[in-house]
């Protein structure tokens, strides 16, 4: 492979994409590019003038931060170049001159491998894909990109709220579902919380939908991707889009009135029941 | 007229998955294609859109098997459904299936705002609306939450991951929202009846330009498969076991496995 790109929004980012560079051709020649924001313009608009760079220079691949915008950034480049673009990709390799890489399908319940001989492929790489290059960027080389304002003007950008917990650091965790219909009900789960030393999450749509939860509070695979000791699912269905982000998870408990439910098959221990029979019942054998 | 196009996926439902515990395959027969979860959010945006700036309101979607799902489709507010069926779409990829929406929203008249939804319930790729906005040569502006439209001037909020971003943009745009735009109320009875007595039309990859070439796809599927688990299942509640018996078990458990 002749040439590999890495685009992304902070220098953090670009050193994850090197490693995922050099995990595909140990001496490939790696560009990075790191556009700073426009003041008042997409950071995506720089697509065309990566397209023009890209046509002129002819890369082989193309890496880019898997962000929101990143990916808008990355498809809309894919497609002015007539090329295609795996997102999140994972496991990426190149045999002569054949790519390959793999993507997580159907909300994480399974892994596609895809391989491909097209000249140009772009991916796009989570911040934890890969462990970050030990030199960061320094071996590669530095490119600029030109930015031509498009049609969309910004008018005002709010950085969201500081989080208030850390899920990514807590070893116990206490995670609660649809399953609980009322916010206050909320109340015994925290008790539960309480009692293992846990922090609390919850679902998607809990923290969406309902917003009794803070965002950063929601697991699975597009929310925290979360490796505790102890994951307890209390009425969680176990959607694969929720328990992939429980995955590594040491011990998984699943508490849920219905016997049949997949949360059950992703579990090591099971208990069948309501949860307002369970947690408390729960709550008096861990504190006894 | 002027009018919206909203994109959706005919997808089978992912609930309903199996795998097979001894190859990792999937198994799919339980699966019913259904509208894409998110899209369903997305036809809701372009109901709202219609009501706000008083444009006609036409689905599109593209795939093997479609027809079946104009129905469905039609009864979530739509005006009438475009879709281009074709067995050379069963196995397009992104780079395949953008070109085909792009060319059906240029053979529709008039389309001047066109909505996608994040990503679809299968890959979750999230490439086609930023892909169509650039196969159409128009803006593209995604992961919209909040939505103001007036005339052909749109205000809209993106949520992304550092936090928010407001935007002002004209028609033509391609808006590719997140669920938080707004969640899509279930179709009624009416909704269902009223849905039989709408328009779909067929369109052909000839009749819109797109050559079989353009709709090979670009990598090999070499395979499809669940990741391994080892987890041990174990019920702590078989019938004859009281909650308070199964609570101390596990507590018993999760000790010994050096948790508590
Ligand atoms: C592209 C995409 C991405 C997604 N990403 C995520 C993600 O990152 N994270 C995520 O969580 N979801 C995600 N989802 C949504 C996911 O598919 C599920 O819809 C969601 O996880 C379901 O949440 P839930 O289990 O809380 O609710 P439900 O599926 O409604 O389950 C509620 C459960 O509670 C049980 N229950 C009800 N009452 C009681 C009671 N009294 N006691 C005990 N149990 C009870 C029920 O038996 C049921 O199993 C995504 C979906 C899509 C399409």
């Amino acid at each position: 492979m002749s040439a590999i790109w890495i685009v992304a929004e902070n220098p953090d980012w670009a050193a994850v994409m090197v490693s995922a560079a050099k995990s595909v051709s140990a001496d490939a020649l790696l560009t990075v590019f790191i556009p700073p924001l426009p003041a008042d313009g997409l950071w995506e608009d720089y697509a065309p003038s990566l397209v023009a760079k890209a046509k002129a220079e002819k890369p082989s691949l193309i890496l880019v931060g898997t962000s929101k915008r990143g990916r808008d950034l990355a498809a809309r480049s894919a497609a002015l170049l007539d090329a295609p673009c795996f997102s999140d990709a994972k496991n990426l390799a190149l045999s002569g001159n054949t790519f390959s890489c793999d993507t997580n399908v159907y909300g994480g319940s399974a892994v596609r491998s895809d391989s491909t001989t097209e000249p140009l492929v772009l991916a796009t790489i989570g911040p934890k894909a890969f462990e970050p290059d030990p030199a960061g960027i320094s071996g590669a080389t530095a490119g600029t990109l030109d930015y031509t304002p498009g049609k969309v003007k910004v008018t005002g950008r709010k950085p969201r709220p500081p989080q208030t917990v850390n899920l990514g650091e807590a070893t116990k965790v206490v995670s609660v579902g649809r399953g609980f219909s009322e916010e206050k009900d909320l109340a015994a789960a925290r008790e539960l919380a309480a009692a293992l030393g846990a922090e609390v999450s919850c679902s998607r749509p809990i923290a969406e939908f309902f917003k009794w939860l803070p965002e950063e509070c929601y697991v699975g695979i597009s929310g925290q991707i979360i490796k505790p000791q102890l994951y307890v699912a209390v009425g969680i269905s176990g959607q694969a889009q929720h328990t992939f982000g429980v995955r590594d998870a040491k011990v998984i408990v699943s508490i849920n009135k219905d016997a049949e439910c997949l949360m059950h098959q992703n579990a090591d221990y099971c208990i069948t029941g309501e949860w307002q029979a369970v947690i408390p019942a729960l709550v008096k054998a861990v504190k006894a | 007229m002027k009018k919206i196009a909203v994109c959706y996926k005919w997808v089978l439902s992912d609930a309903d998955i199996r795998v097979n515990e001894k190859t990792r395959e999937l198994d799919m027969e339980k699966c019913k294609p259904q509208v894409n979860d998110y899209d369903r959010n997305g036809l809701e945006c372009g109901v709202q859109i219609k009501k706000a700036t008083g444009r006609e309101l036409v689905g599109i979607t593209c795939g093997a098997s479609v027809a079946a799902s104009a129905k469905d489709a039609l009864s979530r507010g739509l005006d009438a459904v475009y879709y281009v069926e074709d067995p050379a779409l069963a196995e397009t990829d992104k780079v395949g299936s953008a070109k085909v929406l792009a060319a059906a929203v240029k053979a529709i008249d008039g389309v001047d705002v066109v909505i996608c939804s994040e990503g679809s319930s299968d890959d979750y790729a999230q490439q086609t609306g930023p892909r169509l906005a650039a196969l159409l040569d128009m803006p593209s502006v995604s992961y919209v939450v909040k939505v103001g439209a007036g005339g052909d001037a749109f205000t809209l909020e993106r949520k992304l991951e550092e936090g928010s971003e407001v935007v002002e943009v004209n028609a033509p745009v391609v808006i590719t929202v997140s669920p938080e735009v707004g969640d899509a109320p279930i179709p009624g009875v009416k909704d269902i009846i009223g849905a039989k007595k709408k328009p779909a039309n067929a369109l052909t990859l000839a009749g819109i330009g797109i050559s079989p070439d353009a709709v090979k796809p670009r990598a090999t599927r070499v395979s499809v498969l669940a990741p391994a688990t080892s987890r041990r299942k174990q019920v702590l509640n078989p019938e004859g076991v009281s909650l308070d018996q199964a609570a101390a078990a596990l507590v018993k458990q999760l000790s010994a496995d050096g948790i508590l």
